[in-house]
């Protein structure tokens, strides 16, 4: 259920008329019906399928490679192995990307020469004339590995003498905040309290496995429908596959789930290969277990808070420190560990502080974005240790927070200063309010406990990458609009949103607009769907172009009517005069007037983020996001003590959205992305034992069913204070992130004892009560 | 491996098709266009490929085709059209349960076998019913909302005739 | 996808019966959760694939002798759903309401759940403390193995190659018995058991107990019955004493191992403390009910 939250003081909004309606999304239909095609239900006549071969082995020489078997099976139409690519490594910044030099020679290779430095790294492509072919063909390819040791365990991994994964060590980035003086600060505290706290490697688990076809045109263009969340990869592939970046065509498709797996290249770069090398068409699906083991996943922390109180709950002062596994290969490592640093300390004022956060190379699976980018990891610890110090100190936890939360104005860790709305207060108080009084229960065995948290987390990115994003508007003659806008929509309504502004700026209702989004060479290039940015620049950059639009209809509007632009409107289909609504020209007359006297229909529209310089690496102080949401989720458990089976019982989230463009669609992003925080919680681990997964399918690696989750209560507040369209702030990311500390805490307060490792699963709340019988 | 000539009755339209034995429903139904049942593991984890067969909800990744010879196939698609949609396809658009849309034809078909069992489930028996199909985009809710809304609506649709 | 194999599709269960083989390249499919997992994963290589799930004579439920049988290809939703089950097989229902998910339960056999020897099985520990049995059949013999006897380790059964499991039957429960049924898995759907357990209490009229059985899934090579805990419970009261004793004797009867779902010493634990919450909560009942 949404509930508004009760009016607080907010900017001036400009009255609108579908923005904040509850309004179908655009793209709802088609999927409710089954007629949406996504990137694997795409064929294509004389369609070759591919295959690919993969390391068994977490780290080893490749000695022997040998694919002459493979080639000679009849049906097989190739085989590629790194020998066959001219450049081949998967290059993850580019200028306008992430934009940094990174450590050469660390970029992972699409396909291992000489070595092979994780279990699932790509070592040969096949394709052939079926599936089951290619399958075949992959069995007769011939390995000989000279083993090496390797190394699965950051702490390991940062000793001298391990096994080194990329020269000259296992240092994969590091950061340092330096603020006032912690040592002055902890020296100055009451008490100090010290916890570490770890999180796992996990997976996205998107519905839809990885997936593409791809096909030469004739410009010799390669051609490639797949389901990403970038499609100006197109960039690296032709970089990788050496062809000129115009020859290559990502067309994306409405993507089934992407949570940050689908940032990273994934299945492209292997169909643009084939395909230029064949000069066919070629699929390539992956399979759920081949997902597991090929794409990103969230990183592993240990995050350790010792933070210094006063008796009174002022917090003086603050030692962090985060390690992060980044796995085989770096991919967004620096930048998830940078997101984390930042957000370390979460949403307090803390004047004395140090934070030194690494992120290590191992010979696990690699590790890169997923919903949250570090921030989530980051949170989990902190608002356990604010808990654990609300606990030291007897105090209520949220009047420990009250105490320490970043007000509008002032500078956060990093310092910046927030400009925004921070009502993290406010939102805790609401959320907690909709909890209630806690269920009571007559077996013993059961115990039942609340908790909260209060997160902040970015939304669009970071700022030296100078983040710019396009979109395009139009009206056609007869009144309708098109909107063209290069973002991919993961599915939680990025392309409504832009049609809604779209629609909302011209007075037509959203089922007069059409988009087409998601294509490299044909729609404007708008940026990742990542980092909860869409909404913020493709948003203000579609608002923007509907904008121009709308100041030409009006200009040829006050001509006919002998009025000010100012005195008219655009609403229902129609160009009216303010004071006289009577008076009346429908849209789709005057896009024609404007067309007979050539005037410009259709804008183009560049959004650019605010620029900052780089931070400080000595003490990373400066300005680094557009903006932060600041949120809160409350949460109730019945925890059953003889099994260690924990329910979730009740469960809300309260955001300040700024602007909820559609509250439907606002709802379902704190469901969704609750249910996500809820899960990271309480059951998923991907399970890596010496480099291998122990969870290789979705038997193991479990995710929420509709039975393990209560009905999430969104509690949308609106300050008008972000800095998208319409005032709204961020929602995708920030979502997810209070709802795994929420749990922790709902946990901790169940059973008077803190669990420092999540998953909380019933063996670690058996283990953990035992602990807290012993003393 | 021996091909053999089957039907496969889906959606109302009959199909012959020759299929070896190793072929599931869910690549043949695939094959035949009906993309709307989706692959999501391959191993009854998921729900993504669920349809009806002769009434009942499963998982045609764990089919074989040749056990669906001659048996009623009913995929979501199967249900409604954009033009005329089936009422949980349409309460599943107005109540926000489609996000990514991957797992909804599956949900589709599981929420209609409920209602056609029970046509005023509660919300744990909706929880019960499409425990078997995975959501990663919605946490559930709003799918849950769309069932009701439909029950109410076909309720209330059954009271006025 | 799935590996190459035949596939035949007989119509009668003699038909069936002619076709399987002494070698175990030849298997029966059944509803093929299991099997046709196996297969993608190439975890079962089998050439001949005879699909059983079908065949009529296979199918229902119903009373003969004295006895509950149920067909070895009736589904677990059969199962859920079925009256006789519900009065005569309180445990085995509870085990289906919770099996997997009800995609999975349309198609999961009774049959194939046991035949694929599992330790996890859910529907073995209540057909344990049913004492069911298993009813062979091949082509030219027929037998019954109580299915104590049937699993024999960690996918082992007692089953010839060349016979099929026909029916399940246990002798009709005495009026006013009582079954329950409770798994442990890491969510609360769709979950392999982490550990399960039921609980039968025969015969309740003397304010002792008369009969009761106890048998544990997941915590062995194969599903198990707790003797040694039956034992100290038969005739006598219920009190706290004796179930706490009880459900340590269970809890020692267990062969647990660790894996990634849990430990051996966790699941050791829980099987105490959860023998010892069924048995309190029986005695609570069959107090109440007396009152
Ligand atoms: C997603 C999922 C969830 C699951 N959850 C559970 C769960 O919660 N609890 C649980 O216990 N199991 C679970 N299972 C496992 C499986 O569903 C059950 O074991 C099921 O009962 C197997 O029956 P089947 O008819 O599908 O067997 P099949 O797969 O057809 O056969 C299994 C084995 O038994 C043999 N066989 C089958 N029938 C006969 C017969 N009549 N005579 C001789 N041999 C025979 C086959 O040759 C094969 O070796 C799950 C499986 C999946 C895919
Ligand atoms: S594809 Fe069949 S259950 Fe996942
Ligand atoms: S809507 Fe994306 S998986 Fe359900």
């Amino acid at each position: 259920m949404t509930a508004k939250g009760k009016a607080l003081p907010r900017l001036d909004l400009p009255p609108l008329r579908q923005v904040g309606r509850p309004l179908r999304r655009v793209d709802a239909l088609g999927k409710a019906v089954g007629t949406t095609v996504y990137a694997g239900d795409f064929t294509m006549p004389d369609m070759l399928h591919a295959k690919v071969f993969r390391s068994s082995e977490p780290s080893a020489h490749i000695k022997q490679l040998n694919v002459n078997k493979a080639r000679a099976l009849p049906g097989v139409a190739c085989v590629l192995t790194a020998d066959d690519l001219p450049d081949g490594k998967l290059i993850t910044d580019m200028p306008g990307q992430t934009g940094q030099e990174r450590r050469k020679e660390s970029d992972a290779p699409v396909l291992a020469a000489r070595g092979v430095r994780f279990v699932g790294e790509p070592i040969a492509l096949v394709a052939a004339e079926t599936l089951a072919i290619a399958e075949q063909a992959l069995k007769l390819i011939e390995i000989e590995y000279e083993v090496l040791p390797g190394v699965f365990d950051p702490l390991e991994a940062i000793k001298p003498g391990a096994p080194i994964i990329h020269k000259p060590d296992n240092i994969v980035a590091s950061w340092k905040i330096r603020k006032g003086n912690a040592e002055a600060g902890l020296a100055a505290a009451d008490l100090i309290v010290e916890n570490t706290f770890r999180v796992p490697f996990i997976d996205h688990a998107y519905i839809e496995p990885e997936a593409g076809v791809a096909w030469m045109d004739d410009q010799d263009v390669i051609n490639i429908r797949v389901c990403t969340q970038v499609v100006e990869h197109f960039r690296s592939i032709a970089q990788a596959v050496g062809v000129p970046h115009n020859k290559v065509h990502v067309r994306g498709t409405m993507i089934g789930g992407g949570f940050g797996g689908k940032e990273d290249i994934t299945v492209e770069i292997f169909l643009a290969l084939l395909t230029k090398e064949t000069r066919r068409p070629v699929r390539l699906a992956y399979t759920r277990e081949e997902s597991i083991l090929a794409h990103s996943k969230r990183h592993p922390f240990i995050i350790t808070h010792r933070t210094g109180v006063k008796n009174n709950g002022r917090i003086t002062g603050a030692k962090i420190n985060m390690i992060s596994d980044s796995g085989a290969y770096p991919y967004l490592s620096p930048y998830v560990l940078l997101y984390a640093t930042v957000t370390s300390c979460g949403p307090y004022r803390i004047d004395n502080l140090t934070v030194d956060s690494v992120s290590v190379a191992t010979n696990n699976p690699f590790a890169s974005a997923f919903r949250g980018f570090g921030g989530a990891q980051a949170a989990v610890a902190y608002e356990q240790q604010m808990d654990e110090m609300a606990k030291a100190l007897a105090m209520d936890p949220l009047e420990l927070r009250k105490i320490n939360y970043l007000k509008t104005g002032d500078f956060n860790a990093i310092g910046q200063q927030i400009k925004s709305a921070i009502w993290l207060e406010e939102e805790a108080t609401q959320a907690l309010a909709a909890l209630g009084k806690k269920e009571s229960v007559s077996d013993d065995a059961i115990k039942i406990g609340q908790g909260f948290a209060t997160t902040m987390q970015s939304y669009g990115r970071i700022m030296w990458f100078h983040d710019t994003s396009r979109s395009w508007v139009g009206i056609e003659q007869d009144g309708t609009i098109v909107v063209r806008c290069g973002a991919p929509d993961l599915g939680a309504g990025q392309a409504n949103s832009l049609c809604l502004i779209a629609a909302e700026v011209l007075g037509v209702s959203l089922t007069d607009v059409t988009f087409y989004n998601s294509d490299s060479a044909v729609t404007p290039l708008a940026g990742t769907t990542t980092a909860t940015r869409q909404l913020y620049m493709s948003g203000n950059a579609t608002l923007k172009a509907a904008k121009m639009v709308r100041e030409v209809l009006l200009d040829r509007a006050a001509q006919h009517f002998r009025e000010k632009p100012n005195n008219l409107d655009l609403a229902d289909n129609k160009v009216f005069i303010k004071s006289d609504p009577q008076q009346w020209l429908s849209l789709a007359d005057l896009s024609k007037m404007c067309a007979v006297d050539g005037l410009k229909l259709q804008h183009l529209a560049l959004f650019a983020a605010p620029f900052a310089d780089k931070l400080n690496p000595e003490n990373l102080q400066g300005d680094i996001f557009p903006d932060f949401t600041f949120s809160a989720h409350a949460i109730e458990v019945a925890v059953d003590t003889k099994t260690g089976e924990i329910t979730v019982l009740k469960s809300v989230g309260c955001h300040d959205v700024g602007r909820a463009i559609n509250p439907i669609a606002v709802e379902g992003q704190i469901q969704g992305g609750s249910a996500q925080g809820i899960g990271y919680a309480l059951m998923e681990e991907v399970q890596v034992r010496d480099g291998v997964t122990r969870t290789p399918s979705l038997s193991e690696f479990l995710i929420p069913t509709a039975k393990d989750l209560p009905t999430t209560r969104a509690i949308i507040l609106e300050s008008g204070t972000g800095v998208g369209p319409f005032g709204a702030k961020g929602i995708g990311e920030p979502a997810l992130t209070p709802a795994a500390p929420a749990v922790a805490n709902a946990v901790a307060n169940a059973i008077g004892v803190r669990i420092h490792n999540l998953p909380l699963t019933p063996e670690r709340v058996l283990a953990a009560l035992d602990r807290a019988k012993r003393g | 491996m021996k091909a053999k000539a089957i039907t496969l009755n889906v959606n109302g339209r009959r199909h012959q098709v020759t299929l070896f034995p190793n072929v599931t429903l869910l690549e043949a139904l695939r094959d035949l266009n009906y993309t709307d049942v989706k692959n999501g593991c391959e191993k009854g984890d998921c729900g993504a490929c669920a349809v009806e067969l002769n009434g009942r909800i499963i998982n045609s990744c764990l089919v074989l085709a040749w056990q669906a010879d001659g048996a009623r196939i009913l995929t979501n698609a199967g249900l409604g059209t954009m033009e005329s949609p089936h009422p949980l396809q349409e309460a599943f658009a107005d109540a926000g349960a489609v996000q990514c849309g991957y797992c909804t034809s599956g949900m589709i078909i599981a929420a209609k076998a409920l209602l056609d069992e029970n046509p005023n489930p509660s919300e744990t028996e909706i929880r019960e019913a499409i425990s078997g199909n995975l959501c990663r985009c919605t946490g559930y809710s709003q799918i849950i909302n769309a069932v009701q809304m439909t029950a109410e609506k076909m309720m209330q649709q059954k009271a006025q005739e | 996808m799935l590996p190459e194999f035949e596939l035949l599709m007989p119509r009668t269960l003699p038909e069936a019966l002619e076709m399987m083989d002494e070698s175990s390249k030849v298997m029966p499919l059944a509803g093929g959760t299991n099997l046709l997992v196996d297969l993608r994963g190439r975890l079962s290589r089998p050439q001949t694939l005879i699909n059983i799930g079908g065949l009529d004579e296979l199918r229902g439920v119903r009373v003969e002798d004295g006895y509950i049988v149920v067909g070895s290809a009736a589904t677990i939703a059969d199962l859920k759903r079925n009256a006789l089950i519900a009065k005569h097989g309180q445990a085995l229902r509870q085990a289906a309401t919770v099996f997997a998910n009800p995609l999975i339960r349309n198609r999961a056999t009774i049959g194939g759940n046991l035949a694929y020897g599992s330790p996890a099985a859910d529907a073995a520990p209540p057909l344990l403390v049913l004492g069911a049995e298993v009813e062979l059949l091949s082509k030219d013999t027929r037998r019954t193995v109580p299915l104590e006897e049937f699993i024999t380790g960690v996918r082992k059964t007692v089953r010839h190659p060349r016979e099929l499991i026909t029916a399940i039957r246990w002798p009709i429960p005495p009026e006013g018995s009582v079954g329950v049924f409770r798994k442990l898995g890491l969510r609360k759907a769709d979950a392999i058991s982490v550990l399960s357990i039921a609980v039968m209490l025969l015969h309740m009229d003397t304010g002792d107990c008369d009969q009761l059985r106890i048998a544990l899934g997941a915590v062995a090579p194969t599903p198990i019955r707790a003797a040694a805990a039956e034992d100290l419970l038969d005739g006598g009261p219920l009190t706290p004493e004796v179930i706490a004793q009880a459900a340590q004797l269970a809890s020692e009867a267990t062969q647990a191992i660790g894996d990634i779902r849990g430990s051996a010493a966790y699941r050791k634990r829980v099987i105490t403390a959860l023998v010892q919450r069924l048995l309190t909560n029986l005695a609570k009942d069959t107090k109440e009910k007396k009152h």
